[in-house]
């Protein structure tokens, strides 16, 4: 016996290789399920065993696959197999394959609507049989009108499925309706794909549809489908869901109690968003690795399950206060009843709106899809205006769903096309900050694993966004980073569009008045003249050198110098070094430093710019981040203007790992980047590669060029010949205008005459 | 330092002023027609948009010096918030026709000229009243003055009022402080503020765009009229079309423009973007050649390492298209991608796989040409090391071969110069009105430096072009007119550089970085005429009160640009006289005396 299952995603496949191993211990059937994850592409190899297994399914499963290019592939497949399969269960695909669907005598489209209208109009005895054919039909009809015009919505299948299989039992298991009423059952299995309910859909596909002498011997028992709540708080520690916040903390505090740990509170309880399928099929190491690593921070944490379509439902449900979720603008109000308009597009919301209580003071979604709309659409207008209600950090995390953590390590891209664009590109538009990869699929495992040193990084970031949070301002240390490109004393302050000494001096004003502790030169040019004097002169540097950095505490402090070693050649090398140690060029203002960051160190190195790979940052540009997270022990560091190096450093695309420059620069520091607001795209960079949250500032006044000088002169001539009449002065002023013209060498239009 | 080679074309020179008969063959329709030329060269200076200054974070706008930036928000349709251009409807309530016709006529009639100044004097004045009293009696005034409905030119002034209230208001600082308070920050899009005013309120976590929406539906429509104009301008110049073209895709712009570049290359190759059931662009269908009218281009794309970051899905589309067109069966005269696969394979021996490559970028986790490092640190000594450089940074293949099997930056030097060989024409997109050709050394590393690729394989200077999507009609110009145009703009322009020098030191830095960047071009295409040297010389050099400013506000900038200056008289960029030069070297000397001094 074969069946083969092609899905989307990463939670179907531990299930269903249990249910493969358990079928096989009670039935003994022989039964092989073979599984393709059609996330992504899939490369010929692959396509020559999909080709192999569909010709020896006798019952095939397709299920959540949307994507053009495998739908277009397989499509022709299960037409050339289509006599060998008498079984096709297709389930929330796109059209062309809701209409594969063969069972028995049941075919999608619109036969189906109309066989399905027909059943629900015919005579029945008793209420409950005719409400359930009923219902069936219209559920029938529904799918039928799905599969011809769009895939249908999850959330709304959802709603069914509770009474669903109470309502079936009343329709007859022969006629017109058995095939449907047999998709039904199964679907109502999927829908709530627990490792139990998986086996059972693979039995009752068996039972009813693998009409082997073998099968029928076999007396296979389908248990009914069991069922979970749809929205609940997890935690790996609890013996079963929470339904409500009030039960998930009576836990949570009695557990910390004992274990001596701290009691919920919200100032250090992190959201969690999690998808359902992972918790109902139990494919939840990953979420319990990434919960784990929060948690040995000294963090709370509140995992809620998401509803996949719309975010909101859950955090309004668990995130907020309940008395906070009446008023009756407030977006979450919203999202409890209808969905949130579009707005008008100039969005003239100067501030958001804070009334929301929230129970969290970080948000991180692991659904890796956007806030409000899932999959295949987002809207962002909806999103930003509940999350600017809420007004904590949302950051969305990334588990390797579509791609193995095998092929990650592997990559110089990280993330593949499709999660890149899926899962960073759009929950970005939400306003979402720090894209890691948290786990994933292992070649070696058939459910996300986490990946450990990824959930430390995101835990401890979010350890040093919670003391930015509570800490008083006036212990809070930061480093603000200018660049100077290309590196001389006339350069420093590079950045597109912005003038950045009196930037960072209208900064460090506003710092002061918030309470940090900055002690604030008198001016912004007092500023400058500091930085660019002090005593730069003394050690050969663009700058002031706040700090020498001797090559023992660089090795000290810096973990990657013999990695850098291998690259520049033993430190301190030849940049921003002086008698054998490390320059760190800035300013230090109280508890703000005011750097310059190094270049790339390409200067007076031909060599190194003709490499088409480069593998290291230089020691320079090492010890100053060294210097920022280990000497002066920053809580953030804030980059100010368009663009920098570091962000740009080898190293994945995105999904970075330890091995990746940006990654380990920036390493567990807050990152605020003050960026041009005309550069979407290498801010992206910087979002993506270094964690930078953006703050983005206005390009500068603009005005019509205008004329000056000669081209002035040249028009009031032009002026002058287009007002007169006179053939004469026309004439003599024509040679004037073209003389001017070819003095101001204007095209005049003398060649080729 | 050695001088470059010299040069394989030749600068436009100056003529005629020896030749006081030459206007005295001409008769006076054809004098009118070429001081309507003239007239319009003049305007088009005169009425681009630059920047004045630099900003400063935190700080609002002036609210009065806005009018222009106002009028250019107002020069464009914006379907998405219901706003029509002003001038259009100005021009309608006059009865003189649509304004995009009246423009284009105004260079031949100079009685649709004056139509044309009085529809933008009436359009300009309407946005004084409007800043002067308000929305309500602006489009009171514009009624009575140009007869357009209150209803039609409402939408226009409310949209600028809200602009100019935004720009009074600057949440920046405020945004800054709570960002490291650890609070939600808004996202926005990033644009230039004429493009997308929803840039405002700046102070927001600035987006990317959904690459699978790339390119989109208008983004798609918009590039058809631009690669009709760019190859009828490459006919009607060289008598034919392009064998093929060089393009430069960044992100930058395609994020702006949601896939415009993107859209140009599906254009020249004759295919249309195909979504799926998800809404996602992941296929292309070919346009029949009866209807495309004309043969399929061959593009090379060179794109940027941001580019392939950010538009991965983007990059298998074009490849995919390329691959597409190569196999259909087709005359070789009709379809270059065809033609010059088959050529490849043919004399170079390769697969079908090899010679169709022609989405190149950096090796993966790279970024940039690096000509630009060579260029600024005068690293080079003959024209070979940058177009080698640029090709060794950039001869990484992506796509998905026929195995389908993802290509993640194949190492493809071979396949690369092979296509570049039979190129004929580089292109890149501008699309910004603060982002231009000697702002940033980007666009010299890139579209500077295919140039300097495609010459060195292809033994001749390609034609070099920019569509300027900056006007209301996206037009293309040449290298050559358009860095003349950003000098006469830009650098040589008081309005300009008083503005930068209003910021001190930052603002010498930005005009030795005009000067640097313009030396760029010398540097990898030659596009810069002597007369451009000859002017920042005397502007910024021996006008010795500008000089003065100069080295008083930051003297190592200063040193910069003198040194620059002096590089490119030294590697044959620039021809004057030995005097000047002199004097140059003098100056330079005095400078080096002074920051020594002051140090």
């Amino acid at each position: 016996m074969n069946i083969t299952v092609f899905y989307v995603g990463s939670s179907l496949l531990a299930p269903l290789k249990q249910a493969e191993r358990e079928i096989e211990q009670r039935y003994a059937l022989g039964l092989r399920v073979t599984a393709y994850n059609f996330g992504a592409a899939l490369d010929e190899r692959a396509w020559m065993d999909v080709e192999r297994d569909l010709a020896a399914a006798e019952i095939v499963f397709i299920i959540h696959v949307t994507d053009g290019e495998n739908a277009a592939r397989l499509l022709p497949l299960l037409a050339r197999y289509e006599t060998r399969q008498r079984t096709v269960v297709v389930f929330n695909c796109m059209p062309e394959l809701m209409r594969r669907t063969r069972m028995g005598r049941l075919r999608f489209g619109r036969e189906l609507a109309h066989e399905a209208e027909q059943a629900t109009n015919e005579k029945t005895n008793g209420a409950h049989a005719s409400r359930a054919r009923r219902l069936v039909g219209r559920i029938g009809a529904w799918m039928g009108e799905s599969a011809r015009r769009g895939a249908g919505n999850h959330a709304q299948y959802l709603r069914y499925v509770e009474r669903m299989p109470a309502l079936l039992r009343f329709v007859p298991s022969a006629g017109r309706l058995r095939d449907l009423k047999h998709y039904l059952y199964l679907f109502c299995y999927f829908l709530q794909p627990t490792p139990a309910n998986i086996r059972a859909m693979l039995l009752y596909a068996l039972k009813h549809y693998a009409a082997e002498e073998k099968i029928t011997r076999a007396r296979i028992e389908c248990a009914p489908p069991e069922t979970m709540p749809i929205v609940g708080i997890y935690h790996p520690d609890a013996p079963a869901l929470f339904q409500s916040f009030a039960a998930y903390r009576k836990w949570h505090d009695r557990r910390a109690r004992a274990q001596s740990l701290d009691a919920l509170a919200p100032e250090r309880t992190i959201g969690l968003l999690l998808l359902r399928p992972q918790i109902v099929s139990g494919a939840r190491a990953a979420y319990d690795g990434l919960i784990r690593a929060i948690e040995a921070e000294g963090l709370n944490v509140l995992p809620a399950i998401s509803t996949f379509m719309d975010n909101r439902e859950a955090c309004a449900q668990f995130f907020i206060e309940e008395d906070q979720r009446s008023g009756r603008k407030s977006g979450a109000s919203k999202a409890m009843g209808e969905a949130g308009n579009a707005r008008e597009s100039f969005n003239d919301d100067a501030l958001p709106k804070r009334q929301m209580k929230a129970r969290v003071s970080q948000v991180v979604s692991l659904t890796g899809f956007s806030f409000v709309g899932g999959p295949a659409m987002n809207d962002s207008t909806a999103a930003v205006e509940f999350l600017s209600e809420l007004n904590v950090p949302f950051r969305s995390a990334v588990s390797l769903d579509v791609q193995t953590i095998e092929a990650w390590r592997e990559s110089w891209t990280g993330l593949n096309p499709v999660q890149a664009g899926m899962q960073i590109a759009i929950p970005e538009i939400d306003g979402a900050t720090e894209p890691f990869v948290y786990g994933g699929m292992s070649e070696q495992t058939t459910a996300p694993v986490p990946l450990v040193d990824r959930c430390r990084r995101i835990a401890r970031r979010l350890k040093r966004w919670h003391r930015l949070q509570t800490a008083p301002r006036a212990d809070l240390r930061l480093a603000l980073v200018a660049f100077c490109f290309p590196p001389n004393k006339g350069n420093i302050g590079t950045a597109a569009d912005l003038d950045v000494f009196p930037s960072i001096y209208a900064a460090l004003e506003r710092l002061r008045a918030e309470g940090y502790t900055v002690e604030l030169p008198a001016s912004a040019d007092e500023l400058r003249a500091r930085l660019l004097g002090g005593n730069s002169d003394q050690f050969a540097a663009t700058t002031h050198v706040a700090h020498r950095m001797t090559v023992d505490e660089y090795r000290r402090l810096c973990p990657y110098v013999s990695e850098i070693e291998a690259e520049w050649g033993a430190a301190p090398g030849a940049i921003n070094s002086f008698g054998g140690t490390l320059l760190i060029q800035g300013l230090q203002l109280g508890n703000v430093f005011v750097g310059v960051q190094p270049t790339f160190g390409y200067e007076g190195d031909p060599m190194r710019l003709l490499m088409a790979r480069s593998g290291a940052p230089h020691h320079g540009f090492a010890a100053l981040y060294t210097f920022i997270k280990k000497v002066f022990c920053v809580d953030a560091v804030v980059h100010v203007g368009t663009h920098g190096a570091l962000e740009f450093m080898p190293g994945k695309q995105v999904g970075l790992s330890a091995q990746c420059w940006p990654d380990r620069l920036i390493g567990e520091l807050p990152h605020v980047y003050l960026y041009s607001v005309n550069n979407p795209s290498e801010g992206t960079i910087a979002r993506r590669r270094s964690y930078a949250e953006l703050i983005s500032y206005l390009t500068p006044p603009v005005a019509d060029a205008g004329l000056y000088r000669d081209l002035a002169a040249l028009k009031e001539l032009l002026l002058a010949y287009r007002q007169t009449t006179d053939e004469r002065e026309r004439a003599l002023l024509y040679e004037s205008i073209i003389a001017q013209g070819d003095a101001l060498h204007l095209d005049t239009g003398q060649v080729g005459i | 330092m050695k001088r470059a080679e010299p040069r394989s074309h030749t600068k436009r020179s100056t003529r005629h002023l020896n030749d006081p008969a030459h206007n005295l063959q001409i008769d006076s329709a054809e004098r009118d027609r070429r001081v309507l030329d003239l007239y319009e060269q003049l305007l088009e200076i005169e009425q681009r948009l630059i920047p004045t200054g630099l900003h400063v974070f935190g700080r609002a706008a002036g609210a009065d010096d806005c009018a222009d930036l106002l009028y250019m928000i107002a020069s464009f349709d914006r379907p998405e918030a219901g706003v029509r251009a002003l001038p259009d409807l100005v021009a309608e309530g006059l009865s003189l026709g649509s304004y995009e016709v009246l423009s284009a006529e105004s260079r031949q009639s100079d009685a649709r000229l004056r139509a044309r100044e009085y529809v933008e004097m009436l359009a300009r004045e309407a946005i004084t009243r409007l800043l002067r009293d308000g929305a309500d009696e602006a489009a009171a005034w514009l009624e009575q003055a140009a007869h357009v409905e209150r209803a039609e030119s409402r939408p226009v002034f409310v949209l600028l009022e809200r602009v100019r209230t935004q720009l009074r208001r600057n949440q920046e600082l405020d945004q800054f402080v709570r960002a490291l308070r650890g609070e939600y920050i808004e996202p926005g899009p990033g644009a230039d503020l004429v493009q997308n005013p929803s840039v405002l309120p700046t102070g927001r976590n600035t987006h990317a765009v959904n690459p699978y929406n790339v390119p989109s539906d208008s983004a798609y429509r918009r590039a058809e009229p631009l690669v009709k104009q760019l190859l009828a301008r490459h006919h009607a110049e060289h008598g034919r079309f392009p064998a093929a073209m060089a393009l430069v895709l960044w992100g930058l712009d395609n994020i702006k423009t949601q896939g415009e570049g993107v859209a140009q290359a599906l254009w020249l190759l004759g295919v249309r973007p195909v979504r799926d059931r998800m809404n996602r662009v992941t296929d292309v269908e070919p346009i029949p050649l009866e209807q495309l009218q004309r043969p399929r281009i061959d593009v090379v794309l060179t794109v940027s390492g941001i580019f392939r970051d950010l538009f991965g899905a983007t990059m298998n589309l074009l490849d995919r298209a390329v691959r597409a067109v190569a196999q259909l069966n087709e005359p070789p005269e009709l379809n270059y991608v065809r033609r010059n696969i088959s050529a490849q394979m043919t004399e170079a021996r390769c697969t079908f796989d090899e010679a169709a490559l022609r989405v190149f970028s950096n090796a993966p986790g790279n970024y940039g040409t690096n000509v630009n490092f060579m260029v600024l640190d005068s690293q080079w000594e003959h024209d070979g090391a940058l177009a080698d450089l640029f090709i060794t940074r950039k001869c990484f293949a992506y796509g998905r071969g026929r195995d389908g099997v993802t290509l993640e930056g194949r190492e493809a030097r071979a396949s690369l110069g092979r296509a570049l060989a039979v190129v004929e024409a580089t292109y890149q997109n501008i699309d910004s009105f603060e982002i231009g050709i000697t702002d940033v050394d980007h666009y010299f590393e890139y579209l500077g430096g295919i140039s300097k690729a495609v010459e060195q394989r292809a033994q001749t200077r390609p034609a070099i072009y920019l569509s300027d999507a900056l006007a209301r009609e996206a037009k293309v110009r040449t290298l050559d007119e358009t860095i003349r145009l950003e000098t006469r703009t830009k650098t040589l322009n008081p309005k300009w550089y008083e503005g930068m020098l209003r910021h001190g030191f930052r603002g010498v830095a930005e005009i030795e970085s005009h000067v640097t960047n313009t030396f760029g071009w010398s540097a990898t295409t030659g596009a810069v005429d002597d007369w451009v040297y000859d002017e920042v010389a005397r502007t910024f050099v021996f006008d010795e009160a500008m000089l003065e400013r100069l080295s008083q506000l930051n003297p190592h900038s200063a040193r910069t640009l003198v040194g620059r200056l002096l590089e490119a008289e030294g590697r044959g960029f620039w021809t004057t006289d030995e005097s000047l030069i002199a004097r140059l070297r003098e100056i330079l000397n005095e400078l080096e005396d002074q920051i020594e001094g002051v140090a």
